[in-house]
């Protein structure tokens, strides 16, 4: 009951192979110019009320051609929309972006489109024109060309075509079957040649409306300038020439009907993991009368190539320059390993800061980042390995895919999917450490939230021995407050709490309080709490990042009520408790992903003003989520030195299953209602 | 008077060793008073505007701050606007550790070039050089050296040597060297006592100097008038001017006007046959509203926005034949098409000049130059009995005819007219016009769960924020609309939305929820516990850290009516109910109530009416117990009893 809905598969094998003579015959959904008037009206619409835009068909097509520079591969899309509301003229503009590096190039070679409207029951059809065609240079490898529709109005058609031929066999082009807005047709071929091998992996919740796969024989005409070899008197010159090459080819197909939209929710890594798609990666090349060349393949090979880039590999013996700094700071530390590895940490985290940019490969050497005291993910984290080596550690780097970067795929080796590296220490006691630098206020072994996502890979220096590791986070979301508070005859509270903030949410509190300095931090605590004033407080362990964050602080809650009252009906948790469940949205379709574990505990112990007694109190609850997947537990104590209340929340996985999601969220509204509930107290008479 | 700390004097007679530059900025020489509250310190600023010519400026910028925590490393990046108009001559900097000893310089490769496309312009020239000196540890100080030549001198610099809260500075100047026989407009606001303009002659060019010194840095505090109106600034602007060989005057809000109408005119002309159905349009119409209403109603039915902002385009249209072809237009294309339209349709309106943003300040009224980015269409009533005036957002598909609202109400706008425009104010509104009016039915039962309706109607400004939601599909809808709502637990059964008809004075939208409410009254033995303002809480005011600095500035007006009729089951009695409240003071007033009907129901009732006002810093105490007061009678509690039935 608990398996996903995700249907996550490596396209392999046959799955209907036919003739190449019916693979002609598939005709394509979609031709460019001619539309069907129905589509002008609201009939076929009636059911997308709710949407801006329907797209009605989006087809794109990859295959290969012979150039003068070698293959290219020739990818065209023709895509048709819908406008049903204003809201949705944003799709009547669409833009390309097209890749270039070292004198190779993606190339926009045909752009046109067309809108069609329907005018006193005649279809007009207006031409984009080439001057509402722009560009942008976006990076130095990236240009964009945008482009806008013209005369779209509500229920217009616009429609547009494009033709790009890149030089990249390595960056065939990927296909997205699902948007944020309603999708009738979505269709991609691909043709490939048996030269190139690539992996195909789909991902997404939506089904597949058409999967096949035939074979044909492709045509290539092939042309070679004649050349001139050898030099004097040996030197001959062969011809130029031309050669037909006929290889196999597969033809693949694949299709989506009725795609829903896809929207963001809360607790999600990102949208891109959820999404409908089919990515491409090269994995080998096999010309021919040549063998096999991998180009990617495997981990084991991604490994032994990481491991002899000059971007990383290389970096990670080269720490020498560090030994004067770090034989002090290892002589303080001891002989505790984990007080040795913290002050090798401590070392790199003071040295370089990390620029916010998640790396897989390092922009400069460890030696310069060092320098230069500024550098991405790669540059601190590498160093790190590299200064944790320098010391005697066996560190190896752990490569992975970033939450917003998306899950990282075991079963699909492509170096493209990892965008970050962390350090791994194995203790000679056989205890494995991860450890990442980039954060000025985290302890020396917590993973940092952008890396809790599924597995990494620990490429060590014998690379057949490289492995996957669980980026399971050892620290959890902790909260921990003991109250100890006072009641007046008026009504009004005072007290005074301890508070610890451990783990992940001690990371957060100590980066709200660097930004807020404690007077604003305080300040904004009392703001949080109706009519609250906090006289005095004192944090503790600000600075030392493996323990909890405490706050001490003194809270006066004074009453409306001038003079004293009969009765009072008190919320001991009011101040203490949720206030809104987290889980707002009745149904969810993807798993709820909280990254960690989290415990919150509140420990609240109430004295009565003389002659006043409790007359009623709440009943204790202990509540369980299926599968051990969490826990609540409420009691109320009244005793000789007052009453105690106690509230203790273990949400016990980081990853809740969609199908708990209907448990997740009544589980809350439960909680929410046995903290809302009150205390009545009496005078005793 | 110049403060010149010590270490400067040695930094006169710098000593010419081997072992490289003499230390700079070092952080022990800085003041305590200036670290206090401050993430960075301004160490030295100088700014440079240098006016070659009516068609061309430097400026040339040096910047030297000190990082004191990782809340103040913005400052150590440095981002240089260019475009096809403004081009960088040089960009410099360095980085030097906390004894001032340079830790390294910039180099070429470290710099980035990064497109300032904003997201939604189809096509800018807009882009900037970015550079960032970042340390890992605090304190640590970055210089940064920049020139700008601008071909688009109708902006000149302004100086705000201040811009932020948390932010010190120690020194900062301002220099304009102006050519002979072009004059300096400039405007000076807060500067500190003692701080004075030095004006020489220098070869013929005037030259004009501020010089600010200690300012130390200012705290944020709550409903206070924003910092760029509390710190020292001086604004300058050109008497004469010229953009790619359009020459204008600037010593008046016509002159810009003038100018600027100039630039645009004679891009009206719109095809025979479009006049022809404008006329046919309004054939019949005797309304002059209606008239105008019909002519908008096409625009909007037409055409759409999409930014283009290349060159001397920020500032002139496309013909209105071209948007008249394509449907579309940036604000200054489909604002000419609109005024083409209506002219067609024997209709004048003017454009107007505006700055435009649903939390932008009013222009300076008083200092005319180029402050707008975006311009409305202004059309008089030429029919009505008094002066009366239809203003039109041209740039929006679904904007109800007339509105303004948080865009560009409540504020000044300079209408494009030949013989030069005046500013004139566009639509207020106030505490009636941003209204929100809510009534609901809460059905509570005997273990405290609820359902309840709720009928919402929100009008101007309290509109704007809703009026996108009515497009949008259901279960967004019902994202948007919970995440609002100020319950703990509750599902959504029903979202409706409908909006008021053309004809209401503001637009409005009304809003129609169905819930379930559970454990809305948490019951404790024989009691449960409800606060009957379901959903109308203001909340609390922070509570004063320290003297008040800034006076309280309440620039937002609205008006709340909430009635909630709660319907008890036969078991549930009130036990006693909350006393009335009413509340009458300068910076609101208030009222609630909570009435026991004869058929066993309640009914409470909630008014809330805040102006836009402004009081001085003394004041404060009152109001933050008015606030107070209004916030303790908000979550008044209701207590009911089960009677033993």
């Amino acid at each position: 009951m608990m398996q996903t809905l995700l249907v996550r598969a490596l396209l392999v094998g046959v799955l209907a192979v036919s003739t190449a003579g019916l693979a002609r015959a598939q005709e394509a959904p979609i031709k460019f110019g001619k539309i069907d008037e129905a589509d002008l009206t609201d009939k076929p619409f009636v059911a997308d009320s709710a949407a801006s835009a329907v797209v009605l068909c989006d087809f794109g097509r990859s295959r290969f051609e012979y150039g003068p520079r070698g293959f290219v591969v020739v990818f065209e899309r023709i895509r048709r929309v819908k406008i049903l509301k204003k809201s949705g003229y944003e799709y009547a503009t669409g833009q390309v972006s097209l890749y270039h590096a070292n004198g190779q190039e993606e190339k926009l070679t045909t752009l046109k489109g067309f809108t069609y409207n329907l005018v006193n029951g005649q279809v007009v059809k207006e031409k984009l024109n080439s001057e509402s065609i722009f560009k942008e240079e976006k990076t130095t490898n990236i240009t964009i060309r945008k482009f806008t529709m013209p005369n779209v109005r509500v229920g217009s058609v616009v429609e547009y075509a494009y033709t790009i031929g890149s030089d990249f066999a390595f960056n065939f082009q990927d296909w997205t079957f699902q948007e944020d807005i309603p999708i009738r047709w979505s269709e991609y071929r691909a043709s490939i040649p048996e030269y190139f091998d690539y992996r195909m992996l789909m991902q997404g919740y939506e089904p597949l409306a058409v999967q096949e796969q035939t074979e044909s024989t492709g045509q290539f005409s092939v042309s070679y300038k004649g050349e001139t070899v050898g030099s004097g008197f040996n030197t001959t010159r062969t011809e130029g020439g031309s050669e037909i090459l006929m290889p196999r080819q597969t033809n693949h197909r694949w299709a989506m009907q009725n795609v829903p939209p896809l929207r963001e929710e809360p607790y999600m890594t990102t949208a891109n993991d959820y999404v409908a798609r089919i990515d491409f990666e090269l994995a080998g090349v096999r010309m021919p009368g040549q063998p096999y060349q991998m180009v990617a393949g495997s981990w084991e090979k991604i490994d032994s190539e990481l491991l002899t880039d000059d971007e990383f590999g290389t970096q990670l013996n080269r720490a020498s320059f560090l030994k004067d700094q770090l034989t002090p700071l290892l002589a303080a530390a001891g002989a505790d390993p984990a007080a040795r590895i913290a002050a090798v940490h401590g070392l790199v985290r003071r040295s370089v800061k990390y620029n916010g940019q998640s790396r897989l490969m390092a922009t400069t050497t460890v030696r310069r980042a060092f320098d230069q005291k500024s550098g991405s993910s790669a540059d601190v984290n590498l160093l790190l390995i590299a200064a944790l080596r320098e010391a005697g550690f066996a560190a190896n780097p752990l490569v992975l895919s970033t939450r917003s970067h998306g899950r990282l795929q075991p079963e699909s080796p492509m170096l493209n999917r990892l965008n970050y590296v962390m350090a791994h220490v194995a203790l000679p006691d056989g205890q494995e450490v991860l450890l990442d630098a980039t954060d000025e206020l985290a302890p020396y072994n917590m993973v940092p939230t952008r890396c809790l996502n599924g597995q990494g890979r620990l490429v060590l220096p014998e690379a057949q021995k490289s492995r996957w590791i669980d980026l399971k986070p050892k620290d959890r979301l902790t909260s921990y407050r003991q109250v100890t508070m006072a009641l007046d005859e008026n009504g009004g509270l005072r007290g005074s709490v301890h508070q610890e903030h451990a783990g992940y949410l001690a990371l957060a509190q100590r980066e709200k309080l660097r930004e807020l300095g404690e007077k604003k931090y305080v300040a904004e605590l009392g703001a949080s709490h109706e009519g609250w004033s906090i006289p005095k407080y004192t944090f503790k362990g600000r600075d030392e990042l493996h323990k909890p964050l405490m706050l001490e602080y003194e809270f006066v809650s004074s009453s409306e009520a001038s003079a004293p009252v009969g009765t009072v009906y008190l919320n001991p948790l009011r101040d203490f408790g949720m206030d809104k469940n987290p889980f707002l949205h009745e149904n969810r379709r993807f798993p709820v992903d909280l990254g960690s574990q989290l415990e919150e505990t509140v420990l609240v112990n109430l004295t009565l003003p003389a002659g006043y007694e409790l007359a009623e109190m709440p009943q204790g609850l202990v509540m369980e989520l299926p599968e051990k997947g969490g826990r609540f537990t409420y009691g109320v104590q009244n005793g000789p030195t007052g009453i105690q209340i106690v509230s203790r929340l273990t949400l016990s996985k980081p990853v809740y299953s969609a199908e708990e999601y209907a448990y997740l969220r009544a589980f809350f509204a439960r909680l929410m209602a046995k903290q809302g509930e009150q205390l009545v107290i009496k005078k005793k008479v | 008077m110049r403060f010149i700390p010590a270490f400067a004097l040695t930094l006169l007679f710098p000593l010419a060793t081997l072992a490289g530059p003499a230390p700079k900025y070092a952080v022990a020489e800085l003041p305590a008073a200036l670290r206090e509250n401050a993430h960075a310190v301004e160490r030295r600023h100088d700014e440079l505007l240098t006016v070659k010519s009516a068609a061309r400026t430097v400026e040339t910028v040096m910047r030297a701050t000190t990082i004191l925590d990782e809340a103040g490393s913005r400052w150590a990046s440095e981002l240089v606007y260019y475009s096809s108009l403004n081009r960088i001559s040089y960009f410099r900097g360095a980085v030097y550790d906390a004894s001032g000893r340079q830790l390294r310089q910039l180099r070429t490769q470290d710099i980035r070039d990064i497109s300032l496309s904003d997201g939604f312009s189809l096509a800018t020239d807009a882009r900037g050089r970015v550079a960032d000196l970042s340390q890992p540890t605090y304190p640590y100080t970055v210089e940064f050296e920049y020139e700008v030549v601008s071909d688009n001198p109708l902006f000149y610099s302004n100086w705000k040597p201040q811009p932020v809260e948390q932010f010190s500075v120690q020194e900062a100047t301002f220099k304009v060297v102006m050519p002979a026989g072009l004059a300096l407009r400039f405007q000076e606001q807060r500067l500190p006592a003692g701080t004075a303009l030095a004006q020489t002659t220098v070869a013929g060019q005037q030259v004009y100097e501020w010089r600010v010194q200690n300012l130390a840095a200012l705290d944020e505090e709550a409903d206070a008038p924003p910092v760029s109106e509390l710190t020292p600034a001086v604004y300058t602007a050109p008497s004469e001017f010229e953009v790619q060989g359009h020459a204008g005057k600037l010593n008046s809000w016509a002159d810009l006007s003038r100018w600027t109408y100039e630039l645009n005119a004679n891009r009206a002309t719109l095809p025979p046959a479009l006049v022809a159905g404008m006329q046919a349009l309004v054939a019949g119409e005797t309304n002059e509203r209606a008239r105008i209403q019909k002519v908008y109603k096409f625009l909007q039915a037409n055409t759409r926005y999409i930014s283009v902002q290349l060159g001397l385009g920020g500032w002139q249209t496309f013909p209105a034949a071209d948007v008249a072809a394509k449907g579309y237009g940036d604000c200054k294309a489909l604002t000419n098409y609109c005024q083409a339209l209506l002219s067609a349709a024997g209709i004048t309106a003017h454009a107007a000049l505006i700055k435009a943003g649903s939390d932008e300040h009013d222009i300076r009224t008083d200092f005319p130059s180029s402050q707008f980015n975006h311009v409305v269409l202004c059309v008089p009533l030429s029919q009505a009995a008094k002066a009366d005036t239809v203003w039109l957002e041209c740039t929006d598909q679904t904007n109800p005819f007339g509105y303004m609202g948080g865009f560009t109400g409540n504020r000044h706008a300079l209408l494009l007219l030949p013989e030069g425009g005046r500013l004139v104010p566009t639509p207020r509104y106030g505490a009636a016009e941003n209204c929100r009016q809510r009534h609901a039915d809460v059905y509570l039962d005997a273990n405290g769960n609820a359902t309840a309706t709720l009928r919402t109607l929100r009008t101007g400004l309290e509109y704007d924020a809703v009026a996108g939601l009515a497009g949008l599909e259901l279960s967004e809808q019902k994202k948007r609309v919970g995440n609002r709502l100020a319950l703990g637990n509750f599902t959504l059964d029903r979202v409706a939305f409908r909006p008021l008809p053309a004809s209401a004075p503001v637009p409005g939208l009304v809003e129609t929820l169905a819930l379930t409410l559970p454990g809305l009254a948490p019951p404790s033995g024989k009691r449960v516990f409800i606060t009957p303002n379901l959903l109308s809480r203001l909340a609390a005011p922070a509570p004063a850290v320290g003297e008040r600095q800034a006076d309280i500035w309440l620039d937002y007006a609205f008006s709340q009516l909430d009635t909630v009729q709660l319907h008890l089951p036969a078991s549930l009695q009130p036990e006693q109910l909350p006393a009335p409240v009413q509340l009458t003071t300068p910076f609101g007033t208030y009222s609630s109530q909570l009435l026991a009907l004869p058929n066993g129901s309640l009914r409470y009732i909630r008014r809330l009416e805040m102006p836009r006002t402004r009081f001085a810093r003394a004041e404060y105490p009152a109001y933050l117990e008015f606030r107070r007061k209004v916030s303790a009678a908000d979550k008044a509690q209701l207590v009911l009893v089960k009677t033993d039935a």
